[in-house]
Order: structure tokens, then sequence, then C-alpha cells
């Protein structure tokens, strides 16, 4: 699998990414990535939603204190949604979000949005493969390092 | 001063605008909360125009089911922003409030770094200059040094829900920092920095800066200071500041039009 984004060491092995897909649009195509058999980094753990305006921006928090290196958010394209607007919630969180981590001082990167149709396998293995690569010149998180100092004490 | 506020509570009273008035009495050394129904009510002449705060909105939430009428309430300008606020969240009927706006102090609004001192329609006019915003430390580090200034402030916390309590503006009955699955099981110390974070997202659109976090938060974390970047990144990135009007609502309370999103298609 790690060869597929042109790396093999241990760091990019080591990653983890945590992945929100919207069950209409992503996750299918993170479906149709996988009957297409192509190839992306295996360190992607997906969590399949109902809609990507369910998300919390607490539980991306929650994902980068449990030890989680990057997050996507990947729903319906606007004007897609299954339910019409949903997504216009997820835009406006997470555009937020993602410069709030930036207060926090968590790396804005570490979180993606990205709007994945049930078409697009080739985007959504491609979006994975970018996103492993960027995590991965960024390190694991610095929480996951904060965490494993705690626990060794 | 004194003589001006005990005027105005009086007079709202006996011209019938009000049918009680809500301030802080001081009584043998103590501040307490009175709730006055006759203008001829001695604890007037007790009450208490100082640098001491409270959330006198808080307390009017509370209070109104107990009123008749209109119920007016001696507070700062940071009351009234608490007012509007509380009232986007359906917990105050601002028909049946009304402020009797005192001016805080020059003292007060330096060591508070505010720039709304003194409310639109004081009952004393005061010359109070607005202060200048306090110092953020944080803002001109970079990244990983602002994780761990927050990391450091953060690992002193005792989980005791101060800020919380003591919030005029956390009002929701379930509370996200109770919920084990986000904030961690009655664990001490709290999982951090989710335990701020999570707080600190809530007030991005709903924080007026009043300070009362800070000054109860027995553990001296700036939450001012990480509310206040939190708050000013949103008015950045949505142009809406909390507060200042009760008409506006926060953009992320509605899902409002695919024009209104920005960079994203």
């Amino acid at each position: 699998m790690a060869e597929a984004n042109g790396r093999r060491n241990t760091a990019d092995e080591d990653i983890r990414i945590l992945a929100f897909l919207c069950n209409w649009c992503s996750y299918a195509g993170a479906d149709l990535a996988g009957v297409s058999r192509l190839q992306y980094p295996a360190q992607v753990l997906d969590v399949r939603v109902m809609c990507t305006g369910t998300i919390s921006p607490y539980f991306v928090i929650k994902a980068f204190q449990e030890g989680m290196d990057g997050v996507i958010v990947a729903g319906c394209h606007i004007g897609d949604c299954h339910y019409l607007k949903g997504n216009y919630m997820t835009a406006k969180r997470f555009q937020f979000l993602q410069r709030a981590l930036e207060v926090f001082g968590i790396e804005k990167e570490r979180l993606r949005l990205e709007w994945v149709s049930a078409a697009e396998g080739e985007k959504f293995a491609n979006l994975i493969r970018d996103f492993t690569r960027t995590i991965s010149e960024l390190g694991p998180s610095p929480l996951r390092q904060g965490r494993k100092e705690v626990a060794v004490r | 001063m004194k003589e001006k506020v005990a005027g105005a509570i009086r007079q709202a009273l006996e011209s019938g605008r009000a049918g009680a008035v809500l301030f802080l009495a001081e009584e043998e050394g103590k501040l307490i909360p009175r709730l006055v129904r006759d203008a001829g009510d001695p604890a007037i002449e007790r009450a208490y125009v100082g640098d001491k705060r409270f959330p006198a909105s808080a307390f009017a939430a509370i209070s109104l089911p107990a009123v008749d009428g209109v119920l007016a309430v001696v507070g700062r300008e940071c009351d009234r922003r608490m007012m509007n606020e509380l009232a986007k969240l359906n917990h105050l009927d601002l028909e049946r409030v009304l402020l009797l706006g005192i001016p805080c102090s020059q003292e007060l609004a330096d060591a508070c770094g505010c720039d709304h001192p003194v409310p639109p329609e004081p009952v004393a006019e005061a010359e109070v200059r607005p202060a200048e915003a306090l110092d953020a430390p944080s803002r001109s580090m970079d990244i990983p040094e602002r994780l761990a200034y927050w990391m450091d402030h953060f690992s002193r916390c005792i989980r005791c829900y101060g800020c919380r309590n003591s919030c005029p503006l956390c009002v929701c009955k379930d509370c996200a920092l109770e919920r084990e699955e986000l904030a961690g099981k009655d664990c001490f110390p709290p999982d951090i920095p989710v335990f701020h974070i999570i707080r600190a997202l809530d007030m991005a659109d709903r924080c007026i800066d009043c300070g009362i976090c800070e000054l109860s938060c027995p553990a001296d974390i700036p939450l001012r200071e990480l509310y206040r970047e939190v708050r000013g990144l949103f008015k950045e990135h949505f142009g809406y500041e909390p507060g200042i009007s009760a008409e506006d609502r926060s953009p992320l309370s509605f899902l409002g039009e695919a024009a209104d999103l920005g960079a994203h298609e």
C-alpha cells in the first residue's frame, strides 16, 4: 500500500488518519475507489455518517485528542447534498475550525474539508494519497507525543 | 453616581416603567442581589455602584418569571450584550427587561481592556475612555510554541467547571463537557486540550468578553485570552460579533445560502 504514494518509511506507516465520509457521496466514492482497485495508503480509518452536517467540531478535536494525526471531512458537493443544505453547515463549521485550530496550536493542514461525489473514486484515492503525504511531512501530531510522555510518567 | 442610580431605580418603579428592579445591594459588607418592587424600599439606598462585577443579566433571566411586567436591571454595557445573547438563546424576553445602564470606572475599563465601558443610555454620565486591548502572548507565537503555551496553562485545570458555571451564556442543559465520550469520564485532570477547546469553540459566537470565567478560575488559566482569540477569528471569518445587536444571528445557527459559503464553491 505504502508504495502507492511513492514512500515507504516507518513515519509513513505510523501515522493515523480519520476520515468522516458522508453516506451518500463520499462513502460511495471510497467504495468506488475500492471496487476499481485503486491503490491508496491504508492508514485511513473511515467513519460513515449520514451527512457531514451532523459532524460536530467536537468530534474532530476529540479525534486529535485520541491521537489521530489528521482528519478528513468529505461530503457531497455543494448543491448535491442528499438533505439539500446539510453541507452548507459543514462548509461554515470546518472552514472556521481549520483556522481556529491554529489558535490552539494545531496545524490547520491536519484538518481537510473536501467534496467527493459517488462517481469520484479516483479523486478519493488521490485525496488520501495527497493527505497522507501532507501528514507524513508534518509528522505525528504533537498531542499524540504529549500523550506518550504522560503515559511513561 | 450612587444617588443617580438610586434615583433611576425609584423613577423606574414610580413611573410604572418597571414592575421590579434588580440590583446589587451592599449590606453588612456583603454584596447581595436584590429584587425590589416598591419605590420606598430602604434597600434602594444601599444600591452598589463600584468595580465589583456580577452577571446581572443571568440573575435577570432567573428572576423574570417572578416578576409581573417589565424587570429593570442595573447593569453595565456587558450586561446589555449578555441580554442580547440570552435573547438569541431563547432564555430572556427582551421586551420584558429594561437596562438601567451604569458606566464602568476608568480603572475597571483599563483592567478589563474594555472598548465599551459606557452603555448607550447611562443613568449617570461619566467620562470614561475606551481602554487599550489587553495583550495576548499567544498571538505572536508560532504554532508548536502556542500549543505548548496552552497545554501548560490547561494542565493546571482542576475540572471545577467554574468557567462554565459562572458563565452567564453557558446555558445548555445537556453540556458537552459532561459527556464522557467527549471530555473524558469524571476524571481528574480533564482530557486536555479537548476540554478547553470544546468550550472555546462554543464561545466563538457567544462570548461577550465579560471576563467572569477568568475571575472565577482557581487555576489562573488565561481563558479570556483564549476566547478573545477565537472570537476575533470568528469576527474576521464571518463578520459576526456576538452581543452587539439582538437582531443578527450567528452564522453557525442557520444553514443560509450557498452564496455565503465563500472559498468552498
